[in-house]
């Protein structure tokens, strides 16, 4: 940590000639607003920040050490935990990696499984973020509306491969289950009921003077400050700069769709908010596209050698999580278990810029700013 | 002003739509059939092939076997098998891998216990977990 | 009641003093307890849940539960408080929150002290409420806890400027501080009609006097978690929480005093009803706003709050008070 937080000044007002001190405040671990176990050591002047540092690795597991030591099949629960709200895009990655080095067919059927997979989880992990946000901002309702709603893609999951957030769905070459009978209806079902609800998610806050004055030019970053920091997903989209994945660089089946990747100008936490809001409508889209268009029958299987062995060799793969690019790097000396396995977390990365969003703002608006980022813990210490 | 008019209909609305809340402890919660709950296993299908302990990623699964008493057959039987469900994950890759379909999963989920030790389930423990066994696997 | 006031003072009206002050108080922890409950529960049902279902039929004891909980607790103590006034924060809180109930009429004839400064007594008496958040505040020897007690220092000071000259309309239309003479000078029309501005100001400093959302900053537990009182646990904390309650009480029995008539009924016709059910109602429909305001709002940033307080309440209290003088004068012929 860097040490020079530590040391806090006095200074002597020059008018009124009262001394007044700066106070160091440590938020976190255990915080309700840090998303987890996460800390913040901020150095404050009233309530004003001077300096903030965040501390990470509370909940460090060594998934990439441990990966080490496992074959393929068995890093994919792993992945499971990193990002646990969007479980289904790390299955991805990592399932994507392996397919690429490998040159696997993925089965057609498959393909929008996983599609339909990620981009539910899209939308429920956006739904957790408003959510939570709003929690954070000290409006409750919000809270239990997105909760109750993402409940329904909770069970659309679980009734697809056995639970809730730890999915292990995917697999190398394909997906492990088939859709049950009259799934797809009930996704469809869902998908025509979100998008009414999202309406109501608009009444409730998003017109709300009190939400929009405490978010309007908080946290605000320009694009080259965005692009120094490396950041991604709606953090960079909020600075105007239209970069998506799925648009950008079409993985999976995404180059079959028709729709739009939001991007505002304004780079404060009042764009990031419209932005995830309208990721969701957007993901509802495609999902509609998808459940149209899903193949009436067909393997979900494809054909892979029993043992998982890539030629030696490296490859990196990315693809857009909610929270942004995630990548997956292997080196692989064509054995079954990887000499070297790396992740980018998104969550990671974008959380860098915090310590320079915070500098001079209230304290209060910490938590509208932390939050913003949309972070999960689970990633940023992988 | 409209915006807070907006939020406050809103909530006013929902005070009489319908709730919810799921009665859970007084009422079973039926999981659907594919959910991975805790494992049942039949020790007359194994035939010790250590697969799933060889799969397992956080290698909670311990057996031995012992040669079958019969000597005019082939092969193992199962003597000793358990899981440690501290750090099983319920990741399904068990009841994946296994050639005879042995080891399954059920829908019972509830595995709270007052003590560590009573989540070392054994072979007895998993043999009679044989309700709500999963049909698919 | 108030001829009971008027009496020699002897040991027999002593003790109808101290008995009808205990009544008094075991109605409001009455009301503080299904206030609780129902708040709950209101707050439950609109956010699609049910809301406490547990403890007694229909969840009806939960809050007694809560309570018996609390005062089982052990009583900590952060080892470098302040002993003194960490002990008396939550008497300092709670004392003038009680004490602010004895103006108060209930009906024409059921009040404890029939001040001809009724008004004045409320409004200094509840100040010294921030007293005893601020020492909470400090003595806890916590950070989060300093800055909520200044937060709520600051806030309470603000706000208690607008919400004295919003009453100053009413104040001026009845020509009395007396609450009896406002409700009676009610009887054509509530006072919420012709003082409109004033209401409204009233109604959002009054939220911020009692620190519930959507100005509830003194606790933020999502950034200050929980703010003046996070070291207090038990009963001390229960006093705080009894205080905030009672407050509301008391707030929405003013409100309902000295904008909508008191025990007066809607209609001389219907006035076959008891006058203190009249009031209940009006009280309880205060109390139903808090819980609904608290189920929709997020809370707005401290500089706002400030700012919005002297800015904008502050300078519609005064329009109001100019307002209701130039109308006054002109009915009365002296313009």
């Amino acid at each position: 940590m860097n040490q020079g937080i530590l040391t806090t000044n006095s200074t002597i007002s020059s008018d009124t000639g009262i001394r007044t001190e700066e106070m160091l405040l440590n938020i976190g671990p255990q915080h309700p607003s840090t998303h987890g176990v996460f800390r913040l050591v901020v150095k404050i002047d009233g309530e004003t920040i001077k300096e903030a540092i965040p501390v990470m690795g509370y909940l460090h597991r060594g998934t990439e050490k441990l990966a080490e030591n496992l074959t393929y099949t068995q890093i994919i629960p792993y992945t499971d935990r990193m990002d646990y709200l969007a479980a289904m895009t790390n299955n991805y990655v990592i399932c994507h990696a392996v397919e690429t080095m490998m040159g696997l067919e993925i089965p057609e059927r498959a393909q929008y499984l996983r599609l339909i997979a990620m981009e539910l989880n899209r939308v429920a992990s956006h739904m957790v973020w408003w959510g939570t946000y709003l929690l954070d901002l000290g409006a409750m309702s919000p809270f239990l509306y997105a909760f109750r709603d993402r409940e329904t893609i909770l069970d659309l999951f679980n009734e697809l491969c056995g639970a809730r957030m730890t999915f292990n769905y995917m697999r190398i070459g394909g997906v492990k289950w088939d859709a049950p009978p009259g799934w797809i209806d009930k996704v469809r079902e869902f998908v025509a009921y979100m998008k009414k609800e999202l309406n109501n998610y608009h009444a409730l806050v998003t017109g709300n003077e009190i939400f929009i004055n405490r978010l309007k030019g908080i946290g605000k970053f320009d694009q080259k400050t965005a692009l120094d920091y490396s950041l991604s997903g709606v953090m960079l989209r909020s600075t105007g700069i239209k970069w998506d994945l799925r648009k950008d660089e079409p993985y999976c089946i995404y180059d079959r769709f028709d729709f739009d990747v939001p991007v505002s100008t304004d780079g404060d936490c009042m764009s990031r908010y419209h932005l995830r809001l309208a990721e969701i409508e957007q993901s509802l889209r495609i999902l509609e596209q998808a459940l149209d268009q899903f193949p009436s029958e067909g393997e979900v299987m494809g054909k892979v050698p029993r043992v998982i062995r890539p030629p030696a060799g490296e490859t990196y793969v990315r693809i857009e999580s909610p929270r942004g690019e995630i990548g997956c790097y292997i080196a692989s000396q064509g054995k079954d278990k990887p000499w070297r396995l790396k992740f980018r977390r998104p969550s990671f990365t974008n959380l860098q810029i915090l310590p320079k969003l915070l500098e001079g703002e209230n304290i209060s608006d910490m938590v509208a700013i932390l939050g913003s980022i949309d972070i999960v813990l689970g990633e940023v210490d992988c | 002003m409209l915006g807070l008019a907006k939020g406050l209909g809103y909530t006013f609305k929902r005070m009489t739509a319908k709730k919810v809340t799921h009665f859970y402890p007084d009422v079973p919660f039926p999981m659907p059939p594919r959910f991975r709950g805790i494992q049942h296993f039949s020790p007359e299908k194994c035939i010790v092939c250590n697969q799933c302990a060889r799969i397992c990623p956080t290698e909670c699964i311990q057996l031995t076997g012992k040669p079958h008493p019969d000597p005019e057959k082939k092969g193992k039987i199962i003597d000793t098998y358990d899981i440690n469900f501290e750090i099983c994950i319920l990741c399904d890759l068990c009841t994946e891998v296994c050639p005879t379909e042995a080891i399954v999963m059920t829908n019972n989920f509830e595995l709270a216990t007052y003590s560590r030790d009573e989540l070392y389930k054994n072979l007895t423990w998993l043999d009679d977990n044989n309700t709500n066994v999963r049909e698919e696997n | 009641m108030r001829d009971l006031l008027q009496q020699t003072p002897s040991l027999g009206n002593a003790l109808w003093f101290f008995l009808a002050a205990v009544v008094l108080l075991v109605i409001l922890l009455g009301f503080v307890t299904y206030a609780i409950y129902f708040e709950r529960k209101v707050i439950g049902w609109m956010q699609a849940r049910i809301g406490p279902n547990r403890v007694g039929p229909l969840g009806l004891l939960q809050t007694v539960a809560d309570v018996a909980k609390l005062l089982i607790k052990e009583d900590t103590r952060p080892k470098h408080a302040d002993k003194a006034l960490y002990a008396l924060a939550p008497i300092l809180a709670y004392a003038p929150a009680f004490a602010v109930l004895a103006v108060l009429p209930f009906t024409e004839t059921l009040q404890f002290a029939d001040l001809g400064i009724g008004i004045l007594y409320y409004i200094a008496l509840s100040g010294i409420t921030v007293l005893g958040v601020i020492t909470a505040g400090w003595a806890s020897n916590n950070k989060y806890s300093l800055i909520g007690g200044l937060r709520s220092a600051a806030q309470m000071i603000s706000y208690e400027v607008p919400l004295v000259m919003s009453v100053v309309g009413v104040v001026l239309m009845t020509g009395s501080m007396n609450l009896r003479e406002i409700v009676l000078a009610q009887q054509d029309m509530w006072n919420f009609i012709p003082q409109f501005l004033g209401f409204a100001v009233f109604l959002v400093a009054a939220q911020a006097e009692l620190n519930r959302t959507p100005f509830d900053l003194p606790e933020a537990e999502s950034e200050l978690v929980g703010g003046y009182h996070v070291e207090y646990s038990g009963f001390r904390f229960a006093m705080f929480m009894l205080a905030e309650y009672v407050y509301m009480f008391g707030m929405g029995a003013m409100v309902t005093i000295l904008f909508f008539g008191g025990w007066l009924p809607i209609h001389p016709a219907l006035s076959f009803i008891p006058g203190i059910v009249w009031f209940a109602v009006k009280l309880l429909l205060y109390v139903f706003l808090q819980f609904w305001l608290r189920a929709t709002m997020p809370r707005p940033r401290v500089d706002q709050l400030m700012s919005f307080a002297w800015k904008v309440l502050l300078p519609v209290a005064l329009l109001n008070i100019l307002i209701t003088a130039v109308v006054i004068s002109y009915q009365s012929g002296m313009i």
